[in-house]
């Protein structure tokens, strides 16, 4: 048999892909028969599982040579055994009688008195742990955690810390050992691998009293970090082991979050985030990761505000830089704190808006969405020019939610009504392409609840003049259709109605969308805007005349909805002049429809207040119109129904069944972001067994789509997830999942949940919940 | 709060470095290691960060010359440090091989594997200081 180095150098060797497919054909079938071969000296058998774990990493098929593995392992050469194990790494399966001859094999070489060989035997079982190893192995863990040599030592906590994580029952061993191992923790290996420790403790929800007690402990050894002078073996940047650093801090992030309130150990975590903060240089990678973390320490323990100003202004500087990384980091991280500190945020306005124009597009997206949650009364003329300009430029996919967000902006913060339209009118005009219909049916509504005749009539002006220049920006001509069928009269003053009539006829005759759909809308908008003129226009017959042809000459068309509507509207053409008057009224403006941002708490409750009052039709719908919008006035609702004799049925009192008739426990808080909010409750409850119901409510003004919850539970309880309501919600919708659980009596309902969707980018975050206040 | 795995890839999408820290069948893992390859492939290296979202986690990329050396790690884990790591390791078998290239790395795969498990352990990093890496390895490797 060859040797590895010329099996290696043939593959690459091989000029085409069939060349290469032959040599590797020919070494794995080598390789098969030399198996078969009991006869086969261990050198020889090292060769060929060497060769094994090269087809491997070239994607081939490696499973005839498990076996051959295991023997390696069961040598007493160190060479063989490390080839061994590194070959039981990569191509073992969950096959059970290979995994009993592996347990064998580590079994023996965790108590063998070759400290090489309980090295390999750690490393193995650390990577590939199963909960089944963990269990028939862990007793020799626990006394390694405990042995003299130092490097057994570290490898040995880390691989603890691992195989708590596969059988939570297996944590009550190694806690007790946790203060002693910190005591005396040396080298920074331990230290590292303490900490692991520490933190799987404590997620796995063990002795919690405990491992808090550990915290001054900790504090002191970041403290002494700190403070240490120039450490050769670990210094990177100047930063004394950055990843000791983080790791400490993340520790101590996960003992002083939520209830923590041993007010000493807060006061002197704080003087160290501080110092940290104030004295580590912001240029390289190394001590940037130390800064980041000392961040994310800051906003998740609690800190004073001072402190989180500092915070703020580390991300700042980060935001400053010239490095990607750094950048990116900043914005994630702003994105979570905007909430929490709009004050401090806003002052970094400038240097977020300069992301907007950078080269990557993850950090634009990052900018863009920051930007819209610093967005306020006072900055709105600044921050609505500087994103304009960038709508400008912005990628396709991007517009749609850009208008939105731009259009609901401001609407709710504009100093002015002749401001907001003014802006509206200009970003329909240059991306009047890319607007939800939703987004554009609420800039009608801005218009229709303005109170002021004359600025209505210089939009209308406005819109009729832009929409004369350009024909090809579809919410803008829609928008301008609308308004010349409710407003044309007021601008006969200023422009003659030849020029609107033939405006109309121009867009309904000439205009082509790229999407399809929008040519047809704005044709039935462009008919409908045809007829409210005519009424209008009773001085100028030939011009009554043109607009009854614009209509007749849509009565062909093949779109059949336009059709429809183009006969319709033919016939009421034709009705008396009053008939008309009366049905083409203008049109009442509807309610105030609220896209809810940040204070959806408050918003929902009410939402449910009003159903419960009125169980009817609508609210079986699950609908949100606001009354009025569908309740027609009387007098239409007469002349409609009389003119195509479809008498409207009264809507009936459709008995709906209370959906609540258990006591509604109010909904818990578990996590919010700056889009959505989820909060928990128990909807029944019997001993050991309890139905929760989640809840996820958009707190954006997107939509928040591909929602996915994922909830995993402490190993001694049982859960199941039924699927979820929707996986898309509007704004200032919720969708709803229930959960339900089962496990030991008197056991406490902790969740880690999982959570992932899709706003403008997808957004991933996991977090834990255990605040139900009640066991099961 | 961990590594998910640990890959070299170079330019052409070929595998050099593998080590997967949680349990997945050969196909997922093959079918993985090529959508990195797509995605880290397809991004602007001088405009861009080196992070980027993969799936329901991040990766923490870093090229050196062909090669790219790509973390897949959760997305609460503190990107910068990942990416310091792979510096090291790098620097690690720098020193190792003298001058590290990519043909080090496919003909000697095994060694790399011992440096990766001497830094690395069940998907933490274990040691952080060069030199005990590199202690260890080279003496592990008078044994052979």
């Amino acid at each position: 048999m060859g040797s590895l180095k010329s099996f290696i150098t043939s593959v690459r060797k091989a000029k085409t892909i069939a060349d290469e497919r032959a040599a590797i054909r020919k070494e794995s079938a080598a390789i098969r028969s030399s198996i078969r071969d009991t006869s086969i000296d261990e050198r020889s058998r090292r060769t060929l599982i060497a060769k094994l774990i090269y087809l491997y990493i070239l994607g081939e098929p490696t499973h005839f040579g498990q076996v051959e593995c295991l023997k390696l392992l069961a040598t007493q050469s160190f060479t063989s055994k490390r080839l061994g194990y590194l070959a039981t790494m990569l191509i073992l399966d969950e096959n059970q009688e290979v995994l009993t001859l592996l347990t064998n094999s580590l079994d023996n070489d965790l108590q063998h008195s070759n400290q090489l060989f309980v090295g390999l035997a750690l490393v193995t079982l650390g990577n590939i742990a199963s909960t089944e190893l963990a269990r028939d192995l862990y007793t020799n863990v626990s006394r390694l955690v405990q042995s003299s040599n130092p490097y057994i030592r570290k490898k040995a906590i880390m691989v603890a810390a691992k195989l708590i994580q596969k059988d939570p029952d297996l944590t009550e061993f190694f806690i007790e050992l946790v203060p002693s191992l910190l005591t005396s923790a040396k080298t920074h290996g331990e230290w590292l691998a303490s900490l692991a420790l520490v933190k799987s403790c404590y997620e796995l929800g063990a002795d919690r009293q405990l491992l808090r007690a550990q915290v001054p402990q900790l504090l002191t050894q970041l403290t002494s970090l700190r403070t240490t002078g120039f450490s050769p073996e670990y210094d990177v940047a100047g930063v004394p082991d950055p990843f000791l650093f983080v790791s400490l801090l993340q520790t101590l992030r996960v003992l002083m979050a939520d209830d923590y309130s041993d007010e000493k150990n807060i006061d002197r975590l704080t003087d160290l985030l501080t110092q940290i903060a104030s004295k580590v240089e912001t240029l390289k990678n190394a001590p940037n990761a130390v800064l980041y973390e000392v961040v994310k320490t800051i906003f998740e323990i609690q800190s004073d505000s001072s402190l989180k100003i500092l915070g703020v202004n580390v991300l700042g500087k980060f935001l400053g830089s010239k490095d990607n990384n750094s950048r990116y980091v900043a914005l994630n991280t702003l994105l979570t704190v905007v909430q929490h500190e709009p004050k401090a945020v806003q002052r970094h306005r400038a240097t977020v808006v300069a992301c907007l124009r950078d080269q990557d597009i993850s950090i634009r997206r990052r900018a863009l969405e920051l930007s819209f949650a610093i967005l306020d009364k006072n900055n709105i003329r600044v921050m609505i020019k500087e994103l304009i300009l960038f709508l400008h430029t912005a990628e396709t996919d991007l517009k749609p939610y850009l208008t939105g967000q731009l259009t609901l902006a401001i609407e709710r913060y504009s100093p002015s009504e002749r401001w907001e339209f003014e802006t509206l009118i200009s970003i329909l005009s240059v991306s009047g392409n890319f607007f939800e219909f939703d987004i554009v049916s609420s800039i009608l509504g801005i218009i229709m609840r303005c109170s002021d005749g004359e600025l209505v009539r210089w939009v209308t002006q406005q819109l009729f003049e832009e929409s004369l220049k350009t024909q090809d920006q579809f919410a803008l001509n829609l928008i301008c259709c609308w308004c010349l069928g409710e407003y044309g009269e007021s601008i006969f003053g200023s422009v003659s109605p030849e020029k609107i009539v033939s405006l109309l006829q121009t867009l309904l005759v000439e205009s082509h969308y790229e999407d399809k759909s929008n040519t047809e809308q704005l044709v039935k908008y462009g008919l409908m805007a045809s007829l409210k003129l005519s009424v209008k226009l009773q001085q100028y017959p030939q011009l009554v005349e043109s607009l009854r042809q614009l209509i007749a000459s849509k009565a062909n068309d093949i779109n059949l909805e336009i059709q429809i509507r183009a006969i319709e509207y033919g016939e009421i053409f034709v009705q008396p002049l009053d008939v008309k008057k009366g049905l083409l009224e203008k049109m009442p403006a509807p309610a105030f429809k609220s896209h809810k941002g940040a204070s959806l708490s408050t918003a929902v409750p009410q939402k449910k207040a009003v159903a419960k009052q009125e169980p009817d039709l609508l609210d079986l719908l699950g609908d949100d119109i606001p009354q009025e919008a569908v309740k027609p006035s009387t007098e239409t609702l007469d002349l409609i129904s009389g003119l195509f004799s479809a008498p409207i049925a009264p809507i009936a009192p459709v008995a709906v069944s209370e959906p609540d008739v258990e006591p509604v426990v109010e909904y818990t808080d578990a996590f919010h972001d700056s889009n959505v909010h989820v909060s928990f409750r128990i909807k029944s409850s019997e001993p050991g067994h309890a139905v929760l119901e989640s809840r996820i409510t958009n707190t954006s003004i997107g939509v928040v789509s591909q929602i996915s919850m994922l909830v995993a539970v402490t190993k001694s309880l049982k859960l199941q997830l039924l699927p979820m309501t929707g996986t898309s919600i509007g704004p200032g919708d919720s969708v709803y999942q229930q959960l339900s659980v089962s496990g030991k009596q008197g056991a406490k309902i902790k969740l880690r949940v999982k959570l992932s969707y899709e706003n403008v980018a997808p957004v991933e975050t996991q977090f834990d919940f255990a605040g139900l206040g009640q066991t099961l | 709060m961990a590594i998910q795995f640990l890959l070299a890839l170079n330019r052409q999408g070929k595998t050099r470095v593998s080590k997967w820290y949680v349990n997945a069948s050969d196909e997922e893992k093959w079918k993985t290691e090529s959508q990195v390859h797509k995605l880290i492939c397809s991004r602007d290296h001088k405009n861009q960060s080196n992070f980027v979202q993969f799936q329901s986690r991040k990766l923490v990329y870093k090229r050196y010359a062909g090669l790219f050396f790509c973390f897949c790690i959760d997305v609460q884990d503190n990107e910068l440090s990942y990416l310091e790591s792979i510096r090291l390791l790098v620097e690690v078998l720098d020193s190792y091989f003298n001058n590290v290239c990519e043909l080090d790395l496919v003909f000697n795969f095994y060694k790399v594997s011992e440096v990766i498990d001497e830094m690395f352990l069940s998907g933490e990093i274990e040691e952080t200081s060069k030199d005990v890496i590199l202690q260890r390895v080279q003496e592990t490797a008078k044994l052979d």
